[in-house]
């Protein structure tokens, strides 16, 4: 998707460069600002905090190390392919020998920009991702060579025809319905094509040998991703945000150092374990969320409102596809054959994902289920329903899980915001009032 | 065992003094610019009329969107947790509280105890608020505490928006200009917030018994419209606007006690 229209550009407006960078170096200062803010709050509300963290701290810097060693490999000829939802195959970008990162925004200040162009009525997730584009501010945006857009919800769709005025983009279109065998021959067909464009960009051929040292790469992403989360399930021993902090880090972060790191962090938690030093007291309400992606680092707003409440939550869980569903999920292989490793990463990405852009003939059971196994095996005591305004689809499933919820007696509060830093004060008033409510209940 | 609580509101500051659970004293005043002399004006006033000084009292709990204002508080609470526990202080039977503020509509499920079980605020927009009254008021230029009565005398119901007060006053612009009575209009004015106030209760659920608390409980064409809107009774004691304060107090009570 890169054709022009007659007028040029198809949605990006010219904008004079000395204007985009004056925008764009005022949107980054704060941006780092907010950045360290963050690390400081969460340093200030885990006094104990793990020592592994300082590594995870870096790699979420946006303008630092991990910026350097992307444009570093980009000149020694390696590309770089950028992507939105969780369903580009990393395990393809891996074996073409190119980089994977997520570019999607968390900017609070680019959203305003993005405005430019499309209505506010539009989710702020997108309207930020153009904004960052039309002032170049994300590096990994800007060093991207191509990027993956699918097609997941209505913002999507149309912001993938809008970064089109930019960067080579390609489509993959998820099927709504996802567990019909038309589905999975369809889904099957968009990977093959999106296979043979990433060999294309880069020249190099996904083998049988590349690809299986792809996949058990992420395999052993995924066991120490799992590993970290089952941590979350007994007394605390990590605070929210930091597991937040790290799982998000996977998506930009070199995959074979981050599994590492996450690993060399988890030998660090258990030794706590053992010795019962708890992040936070035990008795702390344990809150999940669900809904809207939070992207690092502008929007951390509700994550650290939870932790810093009085009283205090804790952030055991969520069902974020920026946070807790980006590896959880392996991709499982039968046999080493390039057709079934072929296979198992389609179904990886179509199958497992809970994402409200699907449906089936039970509506989307799954992320109900997948709710629920969490709420047990978490031990939460209340859900945060967390929605930004022009998310729909998430809006609209609301219901539906708050009524499963109300069945089962689990609190759930559903909290709508923007991205703004401005209702702060009122979202805090209804985080605290909910966090009363769990320690009322847990009291009895 | 003498306790205090503290509602910094966003219009005026509430104080209640408590002396074994039994109201000792109360008193209110305007928030202004300076909300934190305010408040700590209030508290002195409160404790004078109670004839206590501030070593008698054990505990003083605040909330309110202003809470911090407070300087001599020992905790704070939620305004939904205070709600709860005022609703049944007042009324043991009340199981659904709504509290109506100047800029903040809230409703709250509780037990018999006062323990808040569930609980709902109204969106961003003051259209649900006290200060839709007031802005609709000058509009209609009646004086705020004549426009209740006025609405009662309604013979039939026109209709305005209340999705935001900015829409709500031109829509009370154009019944003017169609030269409906005063009364209509007043009353449609009610009927559009209670319509926005009942729908933010059904999302809750309508609990029986139904208690009223906030500033707003004094005006008797919102409760009216109310009522009609809840299609259910609706309980409201004296000095509604001192339920976030009186609740305050009695979590100070019982902090007090817990922590002797």
């Amino acid at each position: 998707m890169t054709s022009k229209d007659e007028t040029g550009m198809k949605y990006l407006p010219e904008i004079p460069q000395k204007e985009i960078d004056e925008i764009r170096s005022s949107i980054k200062a704060t941006s780092m600002k907010v950045t360290s803010e963050n690390i400081e709050r969460m340093k200030k509300s885990a006094p104990n905090r793990p020592e592994a963290m300082t590594y995870f701290d870096g790699i979420a810097d946006f303008f630092g190390q991990r910026e350097r060693e992307i444009r570093a490999a980009k000149e020694e000829g390696k590309k770089v392919i950028g992507y939105m939802c969780m369903f580009a195959p990393i395990e393809f970008i891996l074996a073409a020998d190119a980089i994977p990162v997520r570019v999607h925004s968390g900017w609070y200040d680019t959203s305003k920009i993005g405005d430019r162009i499309v209505p506010v009525e539009v989710c702020p997730v997108i309207r930020s991702t153009i904004g960052a584009k039309m002032v170049g501010l994300s590096p990994y945006l800007e060093l991207s060579d191509a990027i993956i857009s699918t097609l997941t919800c209505d913002g999507m769709t149309k912001l993938c025809e809008i970064l089109s005025d930019q960067k080579p983009v390609w489509t993959m279109c998820p099927p709504r319905v996802k567990d019909s065998p038309q589905s999975m021959n369809f889904w099957r067909e968009e990977l093959k094509a999106v296979k043979q464009k990433i060999e294309d960009l880069t020249g190099n051929k996904i083998t049988e040998k590349k690809l299986r040292s792809a996949i058990e790469l992420l395999q052993r992403a995924t066991k120490a991703f799992r590993r970290l989360q089952d941590l979350r399930k007994d007394s605390p021993v990590i605070m929210g945000r930091d597991a937040m902090l790290v799982n998000q880090t996977s998506a930009w972060d070199d995959v074979k150092r981050w599994t590492q790191k996450t690993e060399e962090l988890c030998d660090e938690l258990e030794k706590r374990v053992q010795q019962k030093t708890w992040a936070c007291p035990p008795d702390t309400p344990r809150v999940m969320v669900t809904g809207t992606p939070m992207v690092w680092p502008d929007n951390w707003k509700l994550p650290n409102l939870i932790e810093e409440a009085d009283p205090q939550g804790i952030l055991v869980a969520d069902e974020l596809c920026s946070s807790d569903r980006l590896l959880y999920d392996p991709v499982g292989v039968d046999e080493w054959t390039m057709d079934d490793m072929f296979n198992a990463v389609a179904e990886r990405y179509l199958l497992t994902s809970t994402c409200p852009c699907f449906t089936s003939k039970d509506g989307n059971k799954d992320r109900i289920n997948w709710l629920l196994d969490k709420l047990k095996e978490f031990r939460v005591n209340g859900v945060i329903y967390y929605v930004v305004r022009g998310c729909m689809l998430y809006a609209m499933e609301y219901t539906r899980i708050k009524r499963i919820l109300d069945h089962r007696n689990v609190p759930i509060y559903y909290l709508d915001t923007e991205y703004t830093r401005e209702d702060v004060g009122q979202m805090k008033t209804r985080v605290e009032a909910f966090l009363e409510m769990l320690k009322a209940g847990a009291e009895g | 065992m003498i306790t205090a609580g503290i509602d910094v509101g966003t219009q005026s500051v509430k104080v209640v003094v408590l002396k074994d659970s039994k109201i000792l004293s109360r008193e209110k005043t305007f928030s202004g610019f300076e909300p934190a002399k305010a408040a700590e004006q209030a508290f002195e006033e409160t404790l004078k009329k109670a004839k206590v000084s501030r070593s008698d009292i054990k505990h003083v709990t605040a909330t309110g969107a202003g809470a911090e204002m407070a300087t001599y508080r020992d905790s704070t609470i939620s305004m939904v947790g205070a709600d709860a526990k005022a609703g049944a202080y007042l009324f043991p039977t009340a199981r659904t509280v709504i509290d109506i503020g100047a800029e903040e509509a809230r409703a709250v499920r509780c037990d018999e105890k006062g323990t808040l079980l569930n609980f709902v605020v109204n969106e961003r927009c003051a259209a649900g608020a006290g200060t839709f009254i007031e802005a609709m008021a000058r509009a209609l230029e009646v004086k705020l505490e004549e426009m209740g009565p006025l609405s009662l005398k309604a013979e039939k119901a026109s209709q305005i928006n209340a999705t935001c007060v900015i829409f709500g006053e031109s829509d009370v612009v154009t019944l003017i200009h169609r030269q409906e009575p005063k009364p209509e209009i007043a009353r449609a004015i009610y009927d559009a917030m209670a319509d926005r106030i009942s729908s933010m209760v059904y999302r809750l659920g309508v609990n029986p018994d139904v208690a009223l608390v906030g500033g707003v409980a004094k005006d008797v064409g919102f409760v009216a419209s109310l009522k009609r809107k809840l299609g259910t009774d609706v309980l409201i004691h004296d000095n509604p606007e001192f339920a976030g304060a009186l609740g305050a107090a009695l979590v100070a009570s019982k902090r007090a006690g817990v922590s002797n």
